[in-house]
């Protein structure tokens, strides 16, 4: 593990970042090690995110770095790694809302904390969610929303669910700006999030993940 | 204050020109931080227009008359001291000949859709430095063709600095023949119409209120956006400017004092010309959450601050729609001038506003959306009475939805919300 690597990722030092990484390399480091690296670094990031020391600029930017050393560390990897064997969080923004910036926020918290992230984009239809639960066997379904119009669309896709019969199988959470205890009651979700942190810790308490 | 009041005898009798001096002069006071005769209510019905009266969202947008015809039918049954439809119009989005970054209903939604922004990367990063040399001609030559289809012909233009070449740049005007040049001016002078129309129709709508006795909406004004939000949110996009702030840092913060320049002038001319001495700043990117409080100080407020003063210096009050959560950025606000700008506020903890913010800034918003969608009366009821008393005390408040929009507002419990308004915030 290089610690100078972590610390460059985590304390947003792009140039060098990339500069250690290639240096890395081509000095014979093992592709995997650097990618484990990057993780650790990741996890800092998401630690700094919770404690308000970090926001959206950091996430983003931590984002970009992680995919231009995926591109330099990709072609030396001799098999493709294993994903996580964490929980299963089904992700998406609700029928007729385009908004994605909270919904990236909880993907990538959920990601750094363990979880398995299938992440359904924006304006996802109300079936698309009742296949995906079909499919994916998702233990948390996380439906976000920023219009006031998503109250309704919310409704519909819990609703959806539950006729399907899968509701028993998932827990089902809601957040985004417009979002509250008012109106996931009026979805019949499981519980409302104001934040990011706040989908990791329903996530955790429901999956039992630490 | 909070002596329940008789509602139906409250504006018995009256006329309709009592009624629209009365409610003018309720606005104003609240406005100018003082306190009026009752609480002054304002309903942006949006989209809730459509539901009341069995119309697609699309007519409500494109049906002018209609439109006027529900607002006035609810404006009379709420009787609220203003009253407003839809904010954005497709009129002259839909004669330019697409707009990348808007979606109406009916253009690119469904017919019930909900208007929305597309945010993109219209401004790419090595467009910096021809948007500082020269942002006009940046914005004429190479950012419409991009976000506007059918101005793509306005790229062959020379650089527009060449019109002060006075007498020889007559030599250049054969271009605007080119056929592509024809068509984009064409586009542009369909999109001009249009928009008269458009504006036209918004006066009429405003007569025509007022001569039920209903004063005009206090965001009436010009339209700016605090210099990053400017740069967020038409040019570089969310993802771009959060970047901007670790990778070009210097660029992004003169780009914005350009913004705030250009913006200045056209809000300063355009409240003279009309005599509407009001300017709307909708924020979009200062809110809790997005950056952290020293990137604010450096990126966010400066601009925005400055802005404000200046227009106050000018005569003209900022209304400010702090979208999102304001929390953790109150006591930046209160550095404002008192009684100069007014607030709206969508998810602020109102009561933590009206401590912090009460003496200094007319403050509007309060009540939840959510809770004239999902809640009960008797919900409706409690907080409507909280709000009266705790954020309506000694005036400088005007009660409105958090979100400047009410669809999916249920009608019996906007009714309650009102009504009580008007029974408990008499002071």
């Amino acid at each position: 593990m290089s610690a100078e690597l972590v610390h460059a990722i985590a304390d947003m030092q792009e140039e060098e970042a990339l500069a250690l990484t290639r240096q890395l390399l081509d000095g014979g480091a093992d592709p995997i090690a650097i990618l484990e690296d990057c993780r650790a670094a990741m996890e800092i990031v998401g630690q700094r995110f919770e404690k308000n020391e970090y926001f959206i600029p950091e996430l983003i930017l931590a984002g970009e770095m992680l995919k231009a050393i995926s591109a330099e560390v990709k072609p030396r990897l001799k098999h493709s790694v294993d994903g996580k064997g964490g929980a299963r969080v089904l992700l998406g923004t609700v029928k007729g809302d385009i908004h994605d910036i909270g919904k990236d926020i909880v993907h990538f918290m959920l990601d750094v904390n363990g979880f398995q992230v299938k992440d359904l984009g924006v304006d996802v239809p109300v079936e698309k969610f009742v296949e995906e639960i079909k499919a994916y066997k998702p233990d948390v379904v996380a439906l976000s929303g920023f219009l006031t119009l998503a109250y309704t669309s919310m409704k519909e896709t819990v609703e959806a669910i539950t006729a399907a019969g899968l509701r028993p199988q998932v827990k089902i959470m809601i957040g985004g700006g417009t979002m509250d205890q008012q109106i996931c009651a009026y979805a019949g979700a499981d519980a409302f999030g104001k934040d990011a942190m706040a989908a990791v810790t329903l996530a955790k308490a429901w999956t039992g993940a630490n | 204050m909070a002596t329940a009041t008789s509602v139906a005898t409250l504006d018995a009798g009256k006329t309709a020109e009592q009624l629209l001096a009365e409610r003018t002069q309720r606005l104003q006071d609240a406005l100018q931080l003082k306190q009026p005769d009752r609480i002054p209510i304002q309903l942006g019905f949006g989209y809730m227009l459509a539901e009341m009266g069995g119309i697609t969202r699309q007519e409500l947008h494109e049906n002018a008359e209609k439109e006027q015809e529900l607002l006035e039918k609810a404006a009379l049954e709420f009787q609220p001291d203003s009253a407003m439809s839809v904010y954005n119009n497709p009129a002259s989005s839909l004669a330019i000949g697409g707009d990348r970054m808007t979606r109406f209903p009916g253009h690119g939604l469904p017919p019930n859709g909900s208007f929305q922004f597309v945010e993109g990367e219209y401004m790419k990063p090595e467009d910096y430095d021809a948007f500082l040399a020269d942002p006009g001609d940046w914005a004429i030559r190479k950012y419409w063709p991009r976000v506007f289809p059918e101005l793509d012909g306005l790229a062959l233009l020379p650089p527009l600095g060449m019109a002060a070449f006075g007498h020889y740049n007559l030599y250049n005007l054969g271009v605007l023949k080119a056929p592509p040049v024809v068509k984009s001016l064409q586009f542009l002078a369909r999109a001009a119409e249009a928009q008269a129309a458009a504006d036209a129709r918004a006066i009429n709508s405003v007569k025509r209120m007022a001569a039920l006795g209903f004063a005009p909406p206090t965001f009436m004004g010009a339209l700016v956006e605090a210099p990053f939000d400017f740069m967020s949110d038409t040019l570089r996009g969310m993802r771009g400017i959060m970047l901007d702030i670790h990778r070009r840092p210097e660029k992004l913060l003169a780009a914005m004092d350009k913004c705030l320049a250009f913006q200045l002038e056209h809000a300063i001319n355009w409240c003279n010309a009309t005599g509407i001495k009001v300017t709307f700043i909708p924020l979009h990117r200062g809110s809790d959450g997005f950056m952290s409080l020293p990137q604010f100080e450096k990126f966010y407020w400066p601009t925005l601050k400055a802005m404000q003063l200046a227009l106050v210096d000018a005569g003209i009050m900022p209304f400010v729609f702090y979208e999102g959560v304001w929390d953790q950025r109150l006591k930046y606000l209160a550095e404002l001038p008192p009684g100069k700008t007014a607030g709206l506020f969508q998810f602020s903890d109102i009561y933590k506003v009206k401590e912090v913010l009460g003496e200094v800034m007319c403050i509007a918003g309060g009540m939840r959306n959510s809770l004239l969608q999902a809640g009960t009366a008797d919900e409706v009821r409690a907080e409507t009475i909280k709000l009266c008393r705790e954020v309506g005390r000694g005036g400088g408040f005007i009660m409105t939805t958090g979100i400047g929009e009410m669809e999916g507002c249920r009608p019996e419990l906007v009714k309650v919300w009102v009504d009580t308004t008007k029974e408990y915030g008499v002071y």
